[in-house]
């Protein structure tokens, strides 16, 4: 069988199965918190506008904060209850997040739903609004409103919709049980979305380190028109749209362009199943599957309602193992820090890992030693070495001209190949952060 | 509960330079103990003085700088014990000792230590001591054991002069060459050690097969040309020792594979040609040292295209 | 730089604006020629003889010269002095001229000699001028000597001739080989460098002290 890959790239953790052994076999449960704090600004676009105030009873699936802006999408409770605050708390973002906090009130009662039917005899027209109104953003990690991704602009033909089921980042097993254990739904998503965009291929992307969920998910594929399932090679970061598109397709995503300007849609596998809810049974997205591993009791994979706070889904697991040095949302490569563990779960948070004192050490740089290690790592094809150069010597104009730093992915293979320990991936960060800043100001 | 907020990645690979410099050691292993097998004792002795000189320099350097003690990545050691490597083995014992200090003060540390200098360490201080006492550094012993065939073609136990291989190597079989039963400095002459370093070093991915590829394969195709036996051109003097150990460094080699590719590619050229109309009958490192000053140049113009960097799809 | 301070304008020369060692000034010969002291303080000496000549003519000629054609005709004047020095070598110090073979005729197109022209002489009245031909003349020889005692040192365990380091000294014969010019010429100025670095440093502390 042909396996797709790309250039560049690492294999982190390679002999202990990316660290997925954890939670592999771990099937996935369903964890109601008693307390959510659903933040505004899960997505990508400004925050939305809570609708709802202190004292009032919201049912699960009702809306409780409307979109704002072009790309916004709403937010809806995720359990039945009473709303007992609404304020600002410090999430995952720099700055403090507007949270809805919902206690639960156990009933489990949901609004009504208005379902469009079978994926296959749905009006095509209807199916995006739907989308857009059942609140569903890129669950991958990235957190794009779907909706904007599944509407290209007049123009823009988009001919193939890849499903991202790579999951090529380190402890992760929350898509991989999913596609395992419900892989119509996924299938579903699939066909929602190329028969709302009119597209005739879709392929279901997997990595071959999942030949079980590669299985399920060509067996719920089987006679559905246009689907198709593509194997990759296990390698990070695989999963990056960029890297996927090339990998499957091989075209390249333009400078400073998005894959539809390749003329292709990429959605998480997560997201896919979350759309066949809202077309099948109206149903907004108020839960989600994360993995929880790392220093934990008995890492798992739980099915998670929006909002649940990171200590309630380690307590689930058993509590911490170990007195945690760092948590952080997403896998091990790309993860992005929690200040505390009372931040929630948001839409796009695959997964929770917990590292001890021990893990969470930050190494000292060392001098390079030029192995050039970073360069063969990189998936975008940049230079890693002189673009780190370039950055100590305040040469950003150099690096955005000459080196291209805004086509780097922040994927940090370049960082974790570095034997002389260098900060590489926060470097080129910090100075994206600081020339997208120059670039808004023009 | 004191929670570290950084920017990702929290998980790096196991590998760091002292790792990646024990590796090098490990393939070094077999050339230093073929070469104490070959020379016996007083090989061993000049690897001991080379090896402990590099490190007390490193030492003795950072400590008057006042700069951090780093010699625990083990650079140093791969550097003495590569200059020492490069002696012949029947050597005054100051000569090694002061090759390593001249490797690891003038051209490491002087430039800013180790990932800074942009020669070859122990390659400039083979040069130095050659240019500076040219009797001494080619005074070659014949191996200790092994002794016959060789000994027939030579006819002496010791050989004065420059490089014999390259001028009365047709006469020698070439499992002679090949086992190291031949005149030469401690390390290069056992060229089958040398390729149990390289495949280590390619196994482990320490290296990647660029730059010694293209630097023997040249070599055998320049030497084809201008008429020599390649095998021969290859497996005499330097060619195997300084395109495996020394072509190799990171540190003064291009970082792009294209740019590992056009310096292998200098570099056989230029041994080939300071062979065939230089002054020395030897020209290894020469032409590393030549190609570690281009370097910078090459590194410069063998930059790979950027993804992304394609027109717009309909 | 204090022009009217003669005094000044001597010490300058030799060491704020030392022209081999600060402005990195003719330093072809400064390689080529200092296999040995006497070789350096030979032609230190020879330039500091056209450098003395060229900077009182030039200087007195100033105000004839017209701007336009001041190069050739500093060229001029510096030639007739190198041909002067170099026939009176030729004529008393044979072994010396032959030692240093094309580098004395080469004199003329020695940036230091035409530099002084440039910036001080065609500015400056004659006695600043020749004291200024003097103080970079034996500015340049004392840096060729320097170097000169080094190489010879290290290259040949000799300095002018008389042997120091005794006969067990093995000769580090790369010193007085062309790398070995560079070597020592790079090593002597990264440590004129870091004397000078350190001085101002804490010259600058004591300001900072004293405020």
């Amino acid at each position: 069988m042909r396996k797709y890959s790309f250039r560049g790239g690492i294999h982190p953790l390679r002999d202990t199965h990316e660290g997925k052994e954890l939670t592999r076999n771990k099937p996935i449960r369903e964890v109601v918190a008693q307390v959510v704090r659903i933040p505004m600004d899960m997505h990508i676009g400004a925050p939305s506008e809570p609708i709802v105030k202190k004292g009032d009873r919201v049912l699960i699936g009702q809306k409780i904060a409307e979109a704002v802006g072009g790309i916004g999408v709403p937010v809806h409770a995720s359990v039945s209850g009473t709303v007992t605050e609404v304020a600002a708390y410090q999430m995952m973002h720099k700055k403090p997040s507007m949270c809805i906090t919902i206690e639960n009130d156990g009933l489990e009662e949901w609004v009504q739903l208005a379902p469009l039917g079978d994926v296959e005899t749905a009006a095509a027209d209807k199916i995006i609004p739907a989308v857009k109104e059942a609140g569903i953003c890129g669950m991958g990690g990235a957190c794009f409103p779907t909706h904007i991704k599944m509407s290209p602009p007049a123009g823009k033909v988009v001919d193939t919709v890849l499903l991202n089921g790579a999951e090529c980042e380190t402890f992760l097993t929350a898509d991989f049980r999913l596609m395992l254990e419900q892989p119509e739904r996924v299938v579903n998503g699939l066909r929602a979305v190329m028969r709302a965009m009119g597209v005739k291929r879709g392929i279901i992307c997997i990595e071959d380190n999942k030949p079980e969920a590669i299985q399920a998910i060509t067996k719920a594929a089987a006679g559905r028109e246009g689907v198709e399932v593509g194997t990759l090679k296990t390698k990070y970061p695989q999963g990056g749209e960029k890297q996927l598109i090339y990998s499957v397709l091989g075209r390249e995503v333009p400078a400073g362009g998005l894959p539809m300007d390749a003329g292709v849609v990429v959605l998480n596998v997560g997201t896919a199943a979350a759309i066949a809810d809202a077309v099948i049974e109206g149903k907004p997205l108020i839960s989600r599957v994360t993995t929880i591993s790392g220093a934990v009791a008995a890492p798992d994979n739980l099915l998670l309602r929006i909002g649940t706070l990171l200590k309630d889904a380690a307590e689930a697991c058993g509590g911490y193992a170990k007195e945690p040095g760092k948590i952080f949302v997403g896998g091990s490569m790309t993860g992005v820090c929690a200040p505390n563990d009372e931040a929630s779960i948001s839409k796009a948070n695959n997964g929770l890992v917990v590292f001890d004192e021990k893990d969470a050490q930050l190494p000292d740089e060392s001098s390079c030693i030029r192995c050039g290690r970073c360069i063969d790592a990189c998936p975008v094809w940049l230079n890693p070495y002189q673009m780190k150069r370039d950055y100590q010597l305040g040469k950003l104009d150099e690096m955005e001209k000459k080196l291209h730093v805004m086509e780097c992915v922040l994927c940090g293979s370049c960082s974790y190949v570095c034997p002389a320990r260098q900060y590489l991936t926060p470097a080129f960060k910090d100075a994206k952060d600081i020339i997208t800043a120059r670039r808004m100001k023009q | 509960m004191n929670l570290r907020v950084s920017t990702g990645p929290h998980l790096l690979t196991r590998e760091n330079t002292q790792t990646l410099m024990l590796d090098v050691l490990i393939a070094l292993a077999p050339t230093t103990a073929a070469g104490i097998y070959l020379f016996g004792l007083r090989a061993a002795w000049v690897l001991c003085v080379a090896v402990i000189a590099a490190v007390l320099s490193e030492y003795i350097w950072l400590k008057l700088m006042k700069k951090t003690i780093v010699i625990g990545d083990l650079s140093a050691v791969v550097t003495g014990l590569i200059v020492g490597l490069n002696m012949p083995a029947g050597v005054s014992l100051w000569i090694p000792a002061l090759g390593s200090a001249i490797a690891i003060i003038l051209v490491k540390q002087l430039f800013g230590g180790i990932g800074h200098n942009f020669m070859n360490p122990a390659m400039f201080a083979r040069a130095f001591l050659l240019a500076s006492w040219p009797a001494r550094m080619t005074s070659f012993l014949l191996p200790e054991r092994l002794l016959g065939t060789s000994q027939a073609a030579f006819g002496v136990d010791m050989i004065s002069g420059a490089t014999p291989l390259v001028t009365k190597a047709r006469n020698i079989p070439l499992s002679d060459l090949l086992l190291g039963n031949i005149p030469g400095t401690i390390g290069e002459v056992c060229k089958v050690a040398i390729l149990i370093g390289l495949v280590y070093m390619l196994v482990v991915k320490v290296v990647s097969w660029h730059v010694p590829v293209f630097f023997v394969g040249t070599v055998a195709l320049m030497s084809w040309l201008v008429g020599s036996d390649p095998l021969v051109a290859i497996l005499s003097g330097g060619v195997l020792f300084g395109a495996v150990f020394m072509a190799t460094d990171y540190v003064t080699n291009p970082m792009q594979k294209i740019g590992q590719c056009i310096f292998g590619l200098g570099c056989g050229a230029m041994v080939v040609i300071i062979r065939s109309w230089g002054n020395y009958p030897e020209g290894v490192t020469y032409a590393i040292l030549f190609m570690n000053c281009l370097t910078p140049l090459i590194d410069r113009f063998s930059s790979k295209r950027v993804y992304g960097m394609v027109k717009k799809h309909a | 730089m204090p022009k009217n301070n003669l005094r000044g304008v001597f010490v300058n020369g030799i060491f704020n604006e030392n022209p081999v060692f600060r402005l990195v000034l003719g330093t072809c010969p400064v390689i080529a020629v200092t296999t040995s002291a006497i070789n350096g303080a030979g032609m230190g000496l020879a330039a500091t003889f056209v450098l003395i000549g060229s900077n009182a003519v030039i200087s007195m000629l100033r105000n004839f010269i017209p701007g336009k054609v001041r190069i050739p005709a500093f060229i001029v004047v510096i030639c007739t002095f190198v041909t002067m020095i170099q026939l009176l070598m030729q004529a008393y110090l044979p072994s010396l001229y032959e030692a240093l073979g094309i580098f004395l005729p080469l004199i003329v197109v020695n940036c230091i000699i035409l530099a002084r022209a440039e910036a001080f002489a065609s500015k400056n009245g004659l006695m600043a001028s020749i004291v200024d031909g003097v103080g970079m003349g034996l500015g340049f020889t004392l840096a060729m000597v320097l170097m000169g005692t080094v190489r010879e040192l290290l290259g040949n365990g000799t300095v002018f001739g008389f042997s120091l380091l005794g006969a067990s000294f093995e000769p580090v014969l790369l010193f007085i080989l062309a790398p070995g010019g560079f070597l020592a010429y790079g090593l002597l100025l990264g440590i004129i460098n870091a004397i000078s670095n350190k001085r101002a440093a804490s010259k600058k502390h004591e300001e900072v002290k004293a405020a």
